[in-house]
């Protein structure tokens, strides 16, 4: 009877197979959520909240659609992962006030109007982004 | 020694069945599905195995500092029982062969029980890591050591679920010497749970 | 065809072209974007074009797989639809929300959106790929459950087959991973995590299956090889998709807070992704090269072995290429991540949807196959977007490489944009490998209406 191949045995080895690395999946899943927290900065979150107020407007802006944040999102302006290092908060701020710049032919970023306290909640949402452990990514400060 | 030379060293000796097998056909026994996910199992573990020596060429003071660090008379009795599981799977297919089915069953059953004192010894081990607050986060080593045993844990599991399913047919009298074909299937697949951990165990535990 | 309830999918496959141009309208626009930074600049801003152009590919490639499966289905299980007015009816609301999705993206800011939409009930939209609102996420659960329900009643009362097995647990997991959607936790590290359970665990994952689903039941028809075959192949190829596929997740979890074990983990499993892929490539080959009949259909055949080739390509290949995680730690997130998203979605997803409409299109306007004339010009279509899809992965991993070598090598990096300004030969290069693309598009459509000599279906 050696070597023969039954759909029905194929069958079994694809149910069985996608539950056995789906569990395995989840308990690395499991070993991620113990281990995170000493990474993610939880808990500024709980101390600041401009931190989720910053998320929100990060969010509801669109900024991932045309910069990444910790190298995901769109890839046609700068990652501000990092911006609150390479830049600093007050620059930060400034930048945001003065757009678009204009200058024909360049790359333009939209004027969204922010109040002063959005714009604090925002360079507050990057520096906590910025001091989440990335395992030293990105290579160097420019991103 | 590198894993590729044991494992080849290995096979021959520890699937008889292949031999048996090899005498009437050159396919290998059991179900060809089965040999699909055996070799891409294979194929993970394999590539792990390179990455773990790869990186303890690099970290070789760490890795054998934390090699003193784990439980290797408990590796060694899981060692036995593997290899005394996989013989009693050798001796229910060479059973049914001779269409001596309750001997197949029971030896079916004797492989489930080593594999259930396989993973009993490996809890006690883990559990003693666990408490000492070891985790995937801990070292590099760490990180290989548990995950290389956990991946293979995982497999001793669905070995003996596999065995369990063969079992229950068996004792239903569904095999024969005519008709052993999941049983084959069955047998090849806990062979690999136990090659794998026969290049495993020297790998982590012992080699220096 | 042979049920009159699989007509339904000709409306589906219909929209899901009409989107098709869109995406590729508005992928036009970004990539002069790219170069001529302030092209419609504050009419479009490069972010609105960005959404429309991916948002549009989901839900084309959605609309495809819908059709797909009410056009299998039938087939597979021997019997009529369940509900076909059930399936009418969904279309409706898919593509009202599509195209008020759309709309809404085009003339109201984002943030207004957000607000008109109820975004402050449960802060869901933002994020890359899931920027639809509330409501069009709940519509798109809405529907999706309908469909599932229409389709598994219709398995479940007719012939269970591997193929619409497969299919149907690749739409399941599809509805059930896009629940993560909702899960938008004020920690990044985690939101992010999740983020991929949609993300990756659709096109790395269920939608694989829904790819190995279409493109075994159109071998089935134009190879005339045994179905017994088939299905086997598929299962295999299935099964190698999951195993290497799920764990495969860790790819993403290398730089974005989780900690370092992903990068093992990550590395070794999505390192095997590429074999499916392989076995896909084989797989399609074999069955054509054993063929038992000569269909009447060859344009249906070429994007079939095309699906094959191009998905190892760009999602076998150009996966595998920046998937290392030493190697990643470079590559992420810069134009070598665009270029393999490119040919990996054109080459598996775009390619097996086209493959189905080309086979199941005829049939449904009553013919076996498209006049010789039609044909020939769908295969120029074919190979014009097939080349143009290669040479636009190649600027942008050219691109990629030196933005790579400026920004994050060199000895003295440069700023991002100043990086950009250097590769923008590479972007202009990529725009008109995107021009050749939209004429093939265009080829593509003019096909339909090429007249000619048919037999009857």
């Amino acid at each position: 009877m050696a070597g023969t191949f039954t759909t029905s045995m194929a069958r079994n080895m694809f149910f069985g197979g996608t539950v056995f690395f789906l569990l395995v999946f989840l308990a690395l899943t499991f070993q991620n959520e113990q281990i995170i927290p000493q990474r993610d900065q939880r808990a500024q979150l709980d101390a600041n909240p401009a931190i989720a107020a910053g998320k929100k407007l990060w969010e509801t802006n669109q900024c991932i659609g045309c910069h990444t944040l910790l190298g995901e999102g769109a890839y046609f302006a700068p990652e501000l992962g990092n911006v609150y290092k390479r830049r600093g908060p007050e620059f930060i701020k400034a930048w945001i006030k003065t757009q678009p710049t204009n200058t024909p032919g360049r790359r333009q970023m939209p004027q969204f109007n922010f109040t002063e306290q959005q714009l604090d909640e925002l360079v507050a949402f990057l520096k906590y982004v910025s001091e989440i452990n990335t395992s030293n990514w990105p290579p160097n400060i420019e991103g | 020694m590198n894993p590729g030379q044991l494992a080849l060293a290995e096979t021959p000796a520890l699937r008889p069945g292949f031999a048996i097998g090899a005498a009437h056909s050159r396919q290998p026994p059991g179900d060809l599905a089965i040999w699909v996910f055996i070799l891409a199992e294979l194929l993970a573990f394999g590539v792990f195995f390179i990455s773990y020596a790869v990186t303890r060429l690099h970290n070789v003071a760490l890795f054998d500092a934390m090699q003193l660090t784990l439980d290797r008379n408990a590796g060694a009795l899981n060692t036995v029982l593997l290899i005394a599981g996989s013989w009693c799977v050798a001796r229910a297919v060479a059973a049914i062969k001779a269409d001596r089915r309750a001997a197949a069953a029971d030896f079916l059953l004797g492989a489930i029980a080593c594999g259930g004192g396989f993973l009993v010894v490996k809890l006690f081990e883990y559990s003693a890591k666990f408490e000492a607050g070891i985790n995937l986060a801990t070292n590099t080593f760490y990180m290989f050591y548990l995950s290389l045993t956990f991946f293979h844990f995982m497999h001793v599991i669905l070995g003996m679920v596999i065995l369990l399913a063969v079992w229950l047919k068996a004792r239903h009298g569904a095999y024969s010497a005519a008709e052993h074909h999941g049983m084959e299937t069955g047998a090849s697949y806990w062979h690999m749970v136990d090659l794998v951990w026969l290049v495993l165990f020297p790998l982590v535990y012992v080699m220096r | 065809m042979q049920y009159k309830s699989q007509a339904v999918a000709r409306l589906y496959f219909i929209a899901a072209i009409g989107l098709f141009v869109a995406q590729i309208l508005f992928g036009l626009i970004m990539g002069l974007q790219y170069v001529v930074g302030d092209f419609l600049f504050p009419a479009i801003p490069f972010n609105v074009a960005r959404m429309v152009h991916t948002n549009a590919l989901i839900v084309w490639l959605l609309m495809g797989f819908m059709g797909a499966a009410y056009y299998m289905v039938p087939e597979e299980s021997e019997t009529e639809l369940f509900s076909p007015k059930l399936a009418v009816l969904m279309f409706w609301v898919f593509l009202a929300a599509a195209a008020l999705t759309v709309l809404g993206y085009l003339l109201v800011p984002y943030a207004g959106l957000a607000k008109m939409t109820g975004n402050d009930l449960l802060p869901t939209m933002g994020r890359e790929f899931l920027e639809q609102p509330l409501p069009t996420k709940v519509g798109i659960v809405v529907v999706a459950l309908v469909f599932l329900f229409n389709i598994t009643m219709t398995v479940l009362k007719g012939k269970k087959t591997a193929i619409s097995l497969v299919l149907l647990l690749g739409l399941w997991g599809l509805a059930l991973f896009f629940l993560f959607s909702f899960y938008n936790p004020d920690n990044v590290v985690k939101d992010k995590f999740y983020w991929w359970w949609v993300v990756h665990l659709w096109v790395e994952g269920v939608w694989e299956l829904i790819l190995g689903a279409i493109l075994a039941f159109v071998l089935i028809k134009v190879t005339g090889v045994d179905r017994e075959v088939i299905e086997k192949w598929l299962y295999v190829i299935v099964t190698l998709t999951l195993i290497t596929g799920i764990i495969g997740t860790g790819h993403h979890y290398y730089w974005i807070g989780t900690p370092e074990y992903w990068q093992w983990w990550g590395s070794i499993f999505s390192a095997l992704e590429p074999i499916p892929f392989f076995a896909m490539t084989l797989f399609a080959f074999n069955m054509v090269n054993r063929r038992r009949r000569e269909h009447p259909n060859k344009a249906a055949t070429l994007w079939a072995l095309g699906t094959g080739v191009m998905s190892f390509l760009g999602a076998g290949v150009w996966g595998f290429l920046h998937t290392l995680a030493p190697v990643n730690f470079y590559t992420h997130g810069t134009q070598i991540t665009a270029a393999h998203g490119h040919m990996a979605f054109y080459g598996a997803y775009v390619m097996v949807v086209l493959t189905m409409i080309s086979y199941a299109m005829p049939i449904l306007r009553g013919r076996a196959a498209n006049p010789g004339k039609a044909q020939v010009a769908e295969m120029w279509a074919f190979w014009l977007m097939t080349v143009s899809i290669v040479f636009i992965t190649l600027f942008l991993t050219a691109a990629g490489i030196l933005q790579i070598w400026l920004q994050r090598v060199a000895a003295t990096p440069m700023s991002f944009m100043d990086a950009q300004d250097q590769v923008a030969l590479f972007y202009w290069m990529r725009e008109w490998a995107g021009v050749v693309f939209l004429t093939g598009l265009v080829v593509y459509i003019t096909s339909f209406f090429v007249k000619g000599e048919t037999a009857k279906a």
